[in-house]
């Protein structure tokens, strides 16, 4: 039986601000266990919430990178349960009015574009972190009160594939906002599904399952494909789905059962009494709307129309911010913005993968990779030459200097080739008979001997084309 | 000695401070007031470092609800039996910059949640006037201790008469001036909405110059106000001639204790004969009926999800168990007493997503309505008054109230009022019935403490006339 597939997304994302979403206290990656806590962030009494302005700063330019519109009115309510990692007994978030609503994201498909609704954008605090031993639990609180923001998606994606495109391109999004981390390795990027399937053309929806914190944006094609032919198995035989809540095993690449969901919990959600509402002033949330960094969208378009750049070759860039980022600071010197894309595409790409470094750890400048470029197009040295060059301009050398000192020049007089193209002709006479004799092998081993005697200088392209004119007139 | 005639002598600070502490373990042997004593040495030794405040040494003492680094408290619960608080609330930064020398933590209603001060962890404390009645509560000690001559001053905070009615009780000026006037941060909580920080004072003038110390902006509360910090005690003169002063009918009409009416009808003739304009005005019954059961809603709402965080996991007195679920749950159930676990349940019921709207939701509708029916009498006057209750402090035993009469809903409850608005609210001595003391309540427009706290004053120099 055929089944249409409907997915939504929930993403949690850790903002990169200073501190948390209500306290002063330090946010944290990696610190030493409940060193980045202060009163509020565990929960002790007569301590209140104080809001984050640079959080809500960052909500607001992901509601406008996302396309939502914002609520200047911005509220908080309490989320109420018992937990050992929620230490106030509550957390504080935007159940009611949350501060963006209705976006959407334009994902690639196979067949073409298609938009993907956004529901709502909410502002929250994270929980502390648990760890589970054998004999006890504990908890570090750095993590508590962490901002978040919660961006739940409408039901509009219909497969794995559609699923990991929408999260890498939210991902991407946010990294170019430069509002979060995003790493979802390292958890400052959460991914829950909700997947459902029902037979194709139904307007009754299925039963939903939610899987839950997916690490990966591979793993969230995996754990969607995986669960539609589940669910599709099971419909097949007449069997019903379990409302419940999954996970993804890595091991197995399965998804298997976490818990399942007896009712909904009572969250007793109401309006937090220590926030009043704040009116945000309409000329500050203009200000951060109107002043938006570059998102890749629009990167992708200019790297197109600017440099001329195939949607392949945009796309790897955009897709690695460092790299496309030093890539703009190499078209400030290279002449052409193409053949700098080739080069941070395959030779830089390929050096620090090879040396296992990253743009930060190397101490390559973009200036210098730009005039190694110009070096080319001026015909100073071959693009063989270049390579070799390049090698000591990823140790923060000159090119120039560099190819100074190793004695390197294109050879790109006329008259040096041709007396050098003669020397070689006269000492093969056999190549020209051959030559004349339809082997056009010939000219490929007289370029090389040219070349050899040149030391390499010659210009290659000048040289073929010389040699093909001098063998004609023998 | 009031606070100002302290501060007119500054000699012998230390051994004022140090009578100070005597006469509160003389009180406490008397009266049960005190949670924990604070040793001055150390205060004593900074008191030169101060001795420009507004307070310089002066002592004085805080409710158990006010959190102090490294001095246990534990807002009379069980629960924060072994509580010692990791900072100071802002209240505390800014009275120990002003000079004020802190000598005790005193007894409450468990969590605030009271107004008799029966349920705390220390047992009931007694009222100075009679030992066999209580203090009233839910800020009891502090007022016994300030009512008992101890300090000149106390720390009581009011959620719905907290500070207002144990000042009736015990024949001294309680005083909670608007919502955000005083900052919260670090007052362990009863109900977020309804929470003031006030005090109590013998005489109104050291109310007003405790409020110039007290007020002010604290980033730490974002419900505290941003306005400017007026000179309250210049503008506390008992000058009343063109005052508009309403009298609540409604409470009046439900109070049939003759000395009570007649000790109002002094406070209205006297404030009449310096030249106020006395009105007696009607507010609506039935929103007046409702005060108590909003209240009760909103407040315990509010504090189910306030006091979520005393589960032993952080701080607090943990009862160990297998499961951390298991350790919450007997750390609450062991560590809180019925008074507070019966109103978290009614908080929680009333929170129910099935609930919410008929109850929590309903409760800030009607709260709506009874602020709006306070504009309407304080739209056309400075303040309104009424007796503070309708008879002195009971006794430790008495039984309860018709809890559906209106001689309990409205005259004993009317000033949650002060809660519900946020307007500042004083009560001020005017008298005595059954041999116990009894005030007289007044309440005043936002923001318009200078105002309210001048009016005060007349009623205080009425009284002390009559004194005379």
């Amino acid at each position: 039986m055929n089944y249409d597939v409907v997915i939504g997304i929930e993403i949690h994302c850790e903002l990169k601000t200073k501190t948390k979403m209500f306290s002063g206290a330090p946010t944290s990656f990696g610190m030493k266990a409940n060193t980045c806590v202060n009163e509020i962030d565990l929960g002790h009494p007569g301590t209140m919430p104080a809001v984050n302005k640079q959080a809500v700063r960052y909500a607001i330019m992901a509601c406008t990178a996302l396309n939502m519109s914002v609520d200047t009115l911005v509220k908080f309510d309490r989320k109420n349960y018992y937990y050992t990692d929620l230490p106030k007994g509550f957390q504080i978030t935007q159940q009611f009015h949350p501060i963006g609503s209705e976006g959407y994201l334009d994902i690639e498909t196979e067949a073409g574009t298609k938009r993907i609704g956004i529901e709502r954008l909410h502002m929250e605090e994270d929980t502390a972190k648990q760890f589970h031993l054998d004999a006890l639990t504990l908890v570090d609180y750095n993590r508590a009160g962490t901002p978040l923001v919660e961006i739940v998606s409408k039901p509009d994606m219909t497969s794995g594939k559609e699923a990991a495109a929408y999260v890498s391109k939210l991902r991407e999004t946010l990294f170019y906002l430069g509002v979060s981390d995003v790493k979802m390795e390292e958890g400052s990027m959460r991914c829950d599904v909700n997947i459902s399937l029902k037979p194709a053309g139904s307007p009754v929806y299925g039963t939903k399952v939610e899987i839950k914190n997916l690490n990966s944006i591979s793993n969230v094609q995996k754990a969607v494909d995986y669960e539609i032919e589940r669910q599709s198995k099971i419909y097949d035989e007449g069997g019903k789905i379990a409302q419940e809540t999954r996970r993804f095993d890595e091991a197995t690449q399965t998804t298997v059962t976490m818990r399942l969901k007896e009712g909904s919990v009572d969250y007793k959600y109401f309006p937090e009494p220590n926030i009043f509402p704040i009116q945000l002033d309409p000329q500050w949330v203009k200000g951060i709307q109107e002043n938006l960094p570059e998102l890749p969208d629009q990167r992708r378009a200019r790297y197109m129309n600017e440099y001329g750049l195939g949607s392949y070759d945009a796309n790897v860039l955009i897709s690695n911010k460092e790299l496309s980022d030093f890539y703009e600071e190499v078209c400030k010197v290279a002449k052409d913005g193409k053949i700098a894309a080739n080069w941070c595409i395959s030779e830089l790409s390929g050096a620090l993968s090879k040396r296992n470094e990253t743009l930060s750890t190397m101490k390559l400048t973009a200036a210098h990779l730009g005039a190694l470029i110009n070096m080319i197009l001026d015909k100073e040295i071959s693009g063989k030459q270049a390579k070799e060059v390049f090698e000591d301009v990823l140790e923060g050398k000159d090119p120039k200097e560099v190819a100074a000192a190793k004695g390197m020049k294109q050879v790109s007089d006329t008259s040096a080739i041709l007396a050098l193209i003669n020397q070689v002709l006269d000492e093969n006479p056999q190549s020209i008979e051959d030559f004349k004799n339809g082997k056009s092998r010939a000219v490929g081993f007289l370029v090389g001997q040219v070349m050899k005697k040149s030391k390499g200088q010659a210009n290659p392209a000048m040289t073929n084309q010389l040699l093909n004119e001098e063998l004609k007139k023998r | 000695m009031t606070m100002l005639e302290m501060l007119k002598n500054t000699e012998n600070t230390e051994a004022r401070i140090l009578e100070a502490v005597e006469k509160a373990h003389e009180a406490h042997e008397k009266l049960n007031a005190v949670v924990t004593f604070i040793d001055p040495a150390e205060q004593i030794a900074n008191l030169d470092q101060y001795k420009e405040g507004a307070m310089a040494g002066i002592p004085i003492a805080l409710k158990d609800n006010v959190n102090t680094k490294g001095i246990r408290t534990t807002a009379s619960s069980r629960i924060l039996d072994n509580y010692v608080p990791i900072y100071d609330a802002t209240i505390v930064k800014k009275l120990r910059e002003a000079g004020a020398v802190f000598i005790a933590k005193t007894s409450m209603d468990e969590l605030a949640m009271g107004g008799t001060n029966l349920t705390a962890a220390t047992g009931p404390v007694l009222n100075p006037y009679d030992t066999n009645c209580i203090s009233g509560g839910s800020s009891g000690g502090s007022a016994a201790l300030v009512a008992a001559g101890v300090v000149p001053m106390a720390i009581g905070t009011d959620t719905g008469d907290s500070i207002r009615k144990p000042a009736s009780f015990c024949n001294i000026v309680g005083f909670k001036p608007t919502y955000g006037r005083i900052s919260r941060y670090g007052i362990i909580p009863y109900s977020s909405s309804l929470d003031h920080v006030g005090t109590f004072t013998r005489t109104v003038k050291d109310a007003a110059l405790s409020l110039e110390v007290l007020a002010g902006r604290d980033d730490k509360d974002m419900t505290s106000s941003n306005r400017p910090v007026e000179n309250y005690l210049a503008m506390t003169k008992g000058e009343v001639a063109g005052k508009k002063v309403a009298v609540i009918k409604n409470i009046v009409d439900a109070i049939d204790n003759q000395e009570t009416l007649a000790c109002l009808n002094n406070v209205v003739e006297g404030l009449k004969a310096k030249g106020a304009v006395v009105d007696y005005v009607e507010m609506d019954q039935q929103l007046l009926r409702a005060v108590l059961p909003t209240y009760f809603l909103i407040a315990n709402c509010e504090a189910t999800a306030n006091h979520s965080n005393l589960d032993g996991i952080r701080f607090g007195n943990r009862k160990e168990a297998d499961s951390s679920e298991e350790i919450m749950m007997k750390t609450r159930t062991e560590g809180l007493g019925s008074q507070a676990r019966k109103r978290f349940v009614i908080g929680s019921y009333g929170l129910f997503a099935e609930n919410q709207e008929r109850f929590f939701r309903q409760a800030q509708r009607v709260r709506r309505l009874i602020c709006e029916d306070v504009d309407r009498v304080l739209n056309e006057y400075d303040v309104f008054i009424a007796p503070a209750s309708a008879k002195g402090a009971t006794k430790l035993n008495e039984p309860a109230m018709d809890q559906m009469s209106d001689a309990y809903l409205i005259v004993e409850n009317h000033m949650a009022l002060g809660n519900f608005t946020g307007y500042p609210s004083i009560t001020v001595p005017m008298g005595m019935t059954g041999g116990m003391p009894i005030g007289v309540n007044l309440t005043g427009r936002a923001f318009e403490e200078g105002e309210l706290l001048n009016i005060a004053q007349a009623i205080e120099d009425v009284m002390n006339k009559v004194g005379e």
